[in-house]
This record gives C-alpha cells, sequence and structure tokens, in this order.
C-alpha cells in the first residue's frame, strides 16, 4: 500500500526526477506544513476574532478566567492524550471525574484534607486500574468497554453519595480550587506542571515512545518485544488519576461533591485532544497539539459567551469543530 | 505518434467477442502498452516498456520481484497509474490510472493477495458489487444457478452456503476468479495466481483457464513460478530490472532461458561471490528436536553459529508457523530446543524468546513491523530505546548516533532517518526493520520472507546484510518462498514438506532452486 508511496533509492546523481515532480513534492511539503500548523492558525484565528468581537477578552480577569475554568478539563486531557496517542480510548472520564470531586468532598468532611486529596487520588488510580484491567484481560473493546465502565462507576457514585450533593464548607477545602500560589491560581499552576510533564513523558522518555509504538502498530509493537498490555494499563491508571484530579478541582471550587457532575468532560477531553491534531488512530500526537486544543476550546467558549450564545448553540458548534478535525486527519492520512 | 481511438460505438472497433478462438487474429492487439514508464520518486519501476498481447491468447510476464510484471499488470488494471507512455484496449486508448475505466474496457483483474470478505458467504462474496437485481431485491435463486453453472464450467465444487473465510486458499482463489466471470470480461489479468495454490488446486485453475481462453478469453497471467507459466502460456514476456527484456512465443523459450532471462547473470554472480563464512564445524548455536506446529510434524535441525539457513518449502508447508514457534508468538504443541548446547523450555513468548537470545523479523513488514508515523530513527531503535536512554529519559544526541550506525550496517540512506516510516518505499521499510536488530543484535535472527515486495536493488543489499550480520557472528534462519533467493543468500537449506525436514541441502553444488524443488516434489509423491 504506501509502501510504494515517494521514496526509492537515497542515492543521489540519477537525473530521473522532473521539473513537475520536484513541484510536487514542493506542493506536498507545503501541504503538509499547513495541515502539521493548522491548529495554530485556528488557535490565533480565534484569539483574533475574539479580540475584535469581545473588548474586554485581553482584561487580566477575562485571561484568568478562561485559564481557571478550562484547568480542570485540560489535565483531564493530559492523560487523554496518553490514552489516545496509546491507541486506546476512555469514555469512563467523566464518571471518574465525580468519583474524584465526591470522594474528596466525604473524606474532607471528617479528615484532614490532604488525606482526602490521596484518597481520591487512590480512587482514580483504581478506577483507571480496573478499566486497564477490563480492557486487556477481557479484551473488551476500549470504546464499549469504558461506556460499560463509566455507567458502572456513575452509579457507584451515586450509591457512594446517596444521590445527593455533599456540601463541605470547612475552611481549607476550597484552597485547592480557588487558592493561589504567589498570585498564580493553583488549578492554572497544576494544569501547567501536568502540561509540561506530560509533554515531556511523551517526547522524551523511553515509555512514551513506547506509547507511540503501541499506538501506531500494536502487532509490530508486541513482536517488537514491549509489553503491550502493561502500556495499555498505565494509561487508563493516568487518564484516571488526572480526572480524579480534575474533579477535586471542580469540587473544591464549588464548595460539593456533585454524584452528577462530569457529563461531559469525556466528549469535551476527547474533542480537545483531537481538535489538537492526536491521531484518533493512534500513534501519533504532541502534548502542545493537546495544549492548543485546550485554548482552542477555552478561547472559542468565551467568545460564546460574549455573543450571549446558549449551551446549546455552543455545544453545536463544539460538535462541528470535532468532526471537522477527525475529518482533517483522516483526510491527511488519505494523501500520504 | 498519431493515435486513433475509435469511439465504442464506430463500426470498424471489434464488437462483443465472437466465441471460440477463430477469427481472433482479425482483431486489433488486446492490450497494446506503449512506450510505458513509472516512476516512484527516483525509483524506476518501469522503464519504456512495450509490449504487445494478442487477442485470444495467454500470455505471461515474468520476471523477479521488482522486475516490473506487477507494476504492468497494475497499469492495465488502472490501480497504478503511469508517469508516461499509453495502453490501448483492442485498440482503444485507455484512460490510465482509472480502475472503472479498465473495468469498462472488458478488463477484469484476479489479485495476489486475495480480497474475499470471510465473514460472508461464498455467493454474497462472488457476486458483490454485481449483484443481480430484480425490482429493488437481490435475486438470491438465480445468482445461486449462475453461481453453480460457473462451478460446473470451471470444473470445480466451491461449497455455495459457508462462510467465505472457512474455504481452502485454493478454493478462495477459484472464488476470485467466478467474480471476475460474472460480467464476463473480455481480457483477465492474474497476479501470482498459484502462489498458495496447492498442485490439484493448481491443475483447476490450469483447466479452468484452458477453459476460458477457449471462450475466447484474452489472459495476462503474471507470475514468477517458471513450470507454470511453461504450462499454459503461449506467448511469454520476460521484465527484469523495471525492463522489457523479450517477448517470444511459448515454442520458443527454454526452461533454461527463461532462467537466464530473469534472473540476469551478472545478479546471479553478485551473490554468489560473497560464499560461507561459515566453517561447517562451527558450534551449533541452536538445535531444534521433534517440533510441531501448525502444519510442521516433527521438525529437527540445527543452525551453527555465523551461519545462514534457508527454510525451504511450498506454502503451507510451515515455514513461517516454524518460525513464529521459535520466536515465541506460537505455542508448538511438541519439540525441544537447546541454544548453545544448553536444553531450555520452549519460549512462550516474545520476550522470553528474546531473552533467549531469538528475535523475528516478521513476514508482513506493514502489519506486523513498522510504526508507521513514528521516524524512521524510532522505528529502528524502538526495541531497545532503553540502550541511548538514562533513567528511561531518551538522550537525542545518543539516539541519533544509534540510529545513524544502524542504519549505516543495513545500507538505509541516513539523510532519511527522520521521515516517517509510512513515506518510504518497501525496500527502505524493510531494511528498516532489518536495521532494528542490527541495532539491539539478537544470537538468532529469524527472517520471515526478508526481500517480499521490495525492488532488486534493496533486495541485494538487503542479502549483503543478513551475509554481513552472519559474518560478525549471528546465525539467521531464513524462511523464503523464493527458492532463488534461498540458493543466492543461504549457505545450507532445509527443506520442508509433509511436516517433517525432507532435504538438507549445503554448498554450492548442492543447494539450488532446482534441487529445492526436486527434493520437495520427491516427498509429496513419496506420500
Amino acid at each position: 500500500m504506501s509502501a510504494e508511496a515517494a521514496g526509492g533509492a537515497g542515492t543521489a546523481g540519477e537525473p530521473v526526477g522532473t521539473r513537475s515532480a520536484t513541484a510536487d513534492a514542493q506542493g506536498r511539503r507545503v501541504a503538509d506544513f499547513l495541515t502539521k500548523y493548522a491548529v495554530v492558525a485556528l488557535l490565533a484565528a480565534l484569539v483574533i476574532a475574539s479580540s475584535i468581537v469581545n473588548h474586554g477578552f485581553w482584561d487580566g480577569a477575562n485571561l484568568k478566567n478562561i485559564l481557571i475554568q478550562s484547568s480542570p478539563i485540560a489535565i483531564v486531557s493530559v492523560g487523554m492524550t496518553f490514552v489516545i496517542i496509546a491507541g486506546m480510548f476512555d469514555l469512563s472520564v467523566g464518571a471518574i471525574y465525580a468519583a474524584g470531586g465526591v470522594t474528596f468532598a466525604n473524606i474532607a468532611l471528617g479528615a484532614p484534607i490532604g488525606t482526602a486529596a490521596l484518597v481520591a487520588i487512590a480512587v482514580g488510580l483504581g478506577l483507571g486500574l480496573a478499566n486497564g484491567a477490563v480492557v486487556t484481560l477481557l479484551r473488551v473493546n476500549p470504546f464499549i468497554a469504558t461506556i460499560g465502565t463509566g455507567a458502572a462507576f456513575g452509579g457507584l457514585v451515586l450509591i457512594y453519595s446517596h444521590s445527593n450533593p455533599i456540601f463541605v464548607d470547612k475552611g481549607g477545602f476550597q484552597k485547592l480550587g480557588l487558592g493561589s500560589f504567589h498570585g498564580l491560581p493553583w488549578p492554572v499552576l497544576i494544569a501547567i506542571v501536568t502540561f509540561v510533564v506530560g509533554a515531556f513523558v511523551l517526547s522524551r522518555t523511553v515509555y512514551g515512545r513506547y506509547l507511540h509504538a503501541v499506538g501506531g502498530n500494536r502487532e509490530a509493537a508486541r513482536l517488537a518485544g514491549l509489553r503491550v498490555n502493561w502500556l495499555h494499563v498505565s494509561v487508563f491508571v493516568l487518564v484516571g488519576v488526572c480526572a480524579a484530579v480534575g474533579g477535586m478541582i471542580v469540587a473544591s471550587q464549588l464548595s460539593v461533591g456533585q454524584p452528577t457532575l462530569g457529563a461531559d468532560v469525556a466528549l469535551q477531553s476527547f474533542a480537545v485532544v483531537i481538535i489538537g491534531g492526536t491521531s484518533v488512530y493512534g500513534g501519533e500526537g504532541a502534548m502542545w497539539r493537546t495544549l492548543c486544543g485546550v485554548l482552542i476550546l477555552a478561547v472559542m467558549t468565551n467568545l460564546f459567551n460574549s455573543l450571549a450564545w446558549d449551551a446549546a448553540r455552543q455545544a453545536v458548534a463544539e460538535g462541528v469543530v470535532l468532526v471537522g478535525a477527525v475529518a482533517l486527519d483522516s483526510l491527511r492520512r488519505r494523501r500520504t | 505518434m498519431p493515435v486513433t481511438s475509435p469511439s465504442p460505438d464506430d463500426p470498424v472497433s471489434p464488437g462483443p467477442l465472437a466465441g471460440g478462438g477463430t477469427g481472433t487474429a482479425l482483431l486489433p492487439p488486446a492490450i497494446e502498452l506503449d512506450d510505458v514508464t513509472k516512476r516512484y520518486g527516483r525509483l524506476v519501476a518501469l522503464a519504456n516498456a512495450s509490449v504487445t498481447v494478442r487477442a485470444g491468447s495467454v500470455h505471461a510476464f515474468v520476471g523477479a520481484n521488482g522486475a516490473g510484471k506487477s507494476t504492468s499488470l497494475g497499469i492495465i488494471a488502472g490501480r497504478t497509474t503511469p508517469s508516461s507512455g499509453t495502453v490501448r484496449v483492442f485498440g482503444e486508448e485507455l484512460h490510465t490510472g482509472d480502475a472503472r475505466a479498465s473495468r469498462a474496457a472488458g478488463i477484469a483483474t484476479i489479485y495476489q493477495e486475495l480480497t474475499v470478505i470471510p465473514t460472508l458467504s461464498t455467493q454474497a462474496n462472488v457476486f458483490i458489487g454485481q449483484e443481480l437485481r430484480g425490482g429493488g431485491l437481490t435475486r438470491e435463486r438465480a445468482m445461486r444457478n449462475a453461481l453453480s453453472e460457473l462451478n460446473d464450467r470451471l470444473g470445480v465444487r466451491i461449497p455455495i452456503d459457508v462462510q467465505a473465510g472457512t474455504l481452502s486458499l485454493g478454493q478462495q482463489q477459484m472464488l476470485e476468479i467466478m467474480r471476475a466471470l460474472v460480467a464476463p470480461p473480455r481480457v483477465i489479468l492474474l497476479d501470482e495466481p498459484t502462489a498458495s495454490l496447492a498442485q490439484r488446486e493448481r491443475d483447476a485453475l490450469f483447466t479452468a483457464v484452458r477453459e476460458l481462453n477457449r471462450e475466447g478469453v484474452t489472459m495476462i497471467f503474471v507470475s514468477h513460478q517458471l513450470d507454470d507459466v511453461l504450462a499454459v502460456c503461449d506467448t511469454i514476456t520476460v521484465f527484469r530490472d523495471g525492463r522489457v527484456i523479450e517477448t517470444r512465443p511459448r515454442a520458443q523459450w527454454t526452461k533454461t532461458d527463461l532462467v537466464r532471462g530473469v534472473v540476469g547473470q551478472d545478479l546471479a554472480a553478485v551473490h554468489r561471490g560473497t560464499d560461507s563464512a561459515a566453517a561447517p564445524t562451527a558450534a551449533p548455536r541452536l538445535r531444534v528436536e521433534g517440533v510441531r506446529v501448525g502444519s510442521v510434524r516433527g521438525a529437527t535441525f540445527e543452525l551453527r553459529e555465523g551461519e545462514v539457513l534457508g527454510v525451504a518449502g511450498l506454502v503451507g508447508s510451515g515455514r513461517s508457523s516454524l518460525l513464529r514457534a521459535l520466536a515465541g508468538d506460537r505455542r508448538p504443541s511438541a519439540g525441544r530446543i537447546w541454544i548453545d548446547g544448553d536444553e531450555r523450555p520452549w519460549p512462550k513468548t516474545i520476550r522470553e524468546a528474546q531473552r533467549a537470545g531469538l528475535s523475528l523479523l516478521p513476514e508482513d513488514r506493514g502489519a506486523l513491523g513498522l510504526f508507521p508515523g513514528m521516524s524512521a530513527a524510532d522505528n529502528i531503535l524502538i526495541s531497545n530505546i532503553g540502550a541511548g536512554a538514562r533513567r528511561g529519559i531518551i538522550s537525542r544526541r545518543v539516539a541519533e548516533r544509534q540510529a545513524t550506525d544502524a542504519a549505516g550496517r543495513v545500507h538505509f540512506d541516513e539523510r532519511r532517518l527522520g521521515a516517517p516510516a509510512r513515506n518510504l518505499s518497501g525496500g527502505n521499510q524493510q531494511k528498516l526493520l532489518l536495521a532494528r536488530w542490527a541495532h539491539n543484535p539478537p544470537r538468532i535472527l529469524l527472517a520471515d520472507e526478508p526481500t517480499r515486495g521490495v525492488d532488486v536493488g534493496a533486495r541485494a543489499e538487503i542479502g549483503r546484510t543478513l551475509r554481513q550480520l552472519a559474518a560478525d557472528g549471528m546465525s539467521v534462519l531464513v524462511a523464503s518462498s523464493e527458492l532463488e533467493e534461498l540458493e543466492e543468500l543461504c549457505d545450507r537449506a532445509i527443506v520442508l514438506a509433509n511436516g517433517v525436514v525432507v532435504g538438507d541441502l549445503a554448498g554450492s553444488g548442492e543447494l539450488s532452486a532446482k534441487n529445492i524443488l526436486e527434493v520437495v516434489f520427491c516427498a509429496e509423491r513419496g506420500e
């Protein structure tokens, strides 16, 4: 198939390439460049549009607001990037998000905040491990598996919370969501650290390279001697922890562990990864892309709010952008 | 050169073929390739090829891998767009690069890779995309009748209601032919149709070919099985290195001529030069006893240090199963294994096998070997990236040096190390996989069809690399369906037939394509 595409022996000197062939190659390079950085252009366009439409866009308060509001999703998206690059999906992150928030709130009622945070993170880790086990040991397709586990986790959260929101009015509980460190809000700081660490791990470590490999060609990875199952389990654990942290931040911001939280977390975290240009088929992608995706979604939401669009219209727009991003990805593949 | 292309309803152009061979001499040639060239980047797959295929003939294109025969076929079938030149079908210029145009011109193609949909029934497969319909519904009864007629006509008995995936390879091949016959074609292109067939199925196919030819259908037969070609074709064109070497009627070819035409003496000479480094007295690196896996029912053999050992046998003889069992990918039901004289438990996983020193160069590089989106360098390093890392963090400098080093050993152009693997040619992709094991060298390399689908140049370089790895002390087991390749590459070859090792050929006198075939056929007849 693609085996025959461009290339051939690299020996120089053979004047076979005609002028039209080199023009073609040049055209392809330009097209490659454009598709590669399309996401940056889109982000820039949105920022410019926002600056024009919304005169308050560059206000410090508005920018801070945008960042704080998108932090929880941003954190989940870092985990989701790992999952998708490894060729997996996780649609249960919404339920884990809720579980993180509810556990954090409930434990915080009777124990120190730090303990509550650790327990909530452990819950995210455990649920991620469960996802990994279902996908690797029972060999269920990750899409279906996590729809199922997502429903089950959501049910467990309702049982645990007796379907009631858990209000916490305890000094310190809100610090995670509303406090700041040297002027930088905690959620934003956590998101930045998650991104930086995630980007480094993905692009510079052996583990990151292995994730690209299993996502790019699972059989080949197995035959090359990689521990495919462990790699897959690890990404579910990662995204589980990220989702729990996202849920904790939201619970802290609202002072309440809300069991019904997180309905659109799966869609949004998935969307920002794909909009960023990470391949939906796995094996290719980058953390900076997800960052662009997060910012695109955040600026878009901010723009729509300033235009006084309602949630329904925003949902339509988000959906269209997501499908467009996937179409672009598949178009790029067809060309090569 | 002005080309008249009469419109389809031009009274001069031949109408539908009158059956029965007679009168076909009056027709314009069925297919004319006129000065056709196909380039992939710098690689010239086909250079200024001109071939005329007489209407009503069975015409063979023969040649080694990468000789240009399949490219020619692809161009006629509309699957490949030529870089220049024209193709005429019964005198009319073909709109090239358009599979539908070729189909409309009466050309049906039967590909080497089967395109059967395993979950559908035989009947559904044969009529897919060309269902007999009436009133918006499919006419199952009519299709059933048509299919049993096809069965009769081809003299075969393919069950109609079973899932196509349960059929034997030969039956599936026959199913492809039936598919081509539903809408009666004027020209049928067969790409390596006998590659996966047992003798009986092969005979049935030849009968079908002759039968169709009697009905006036022109056939082009692409194959490197010279005996098959001599058995059924009436005209033979030899391709080599992307060029048409010669076209002659069957009667004017001998097998020796054909072999000389296909191989080209110069090429044969290149390989024999680097003769075996392995002394026959070298210690056995690997000993396998009584292994049973797939169609292998008790194979025993030894592989020495620094030796390149071929595994020969017909399709279905279990070459691939044997290699995969050694690589820890398939669990044999019996068998003992010694490495460097020590018996050890049979490796149950890929990782166990790798720890024991056995690594696989898989047969299907696209599906089993490559990471298409990753760079060439990462594709090389992936099985042992840790070697260029400290505490799990990759050093770009070290990684780059290692990749360049491994690339050099397999003659891979280091300037392309940054390119994604999917953008490379088949030959370069195969070199990458080889470089993977040059970077992380196993004691025993299991190379399954190491040069399948690569061009001649890359093929020679891959061969040289394998020999070099062996000279450096690696033991190499090569399974190949191409006997000439085994002859050129190996110090020694074992021949599998009926599930056991029936022959062990060593040395330039004994190890030849002809001898391998002889051993196989004697064994088959003996059973």
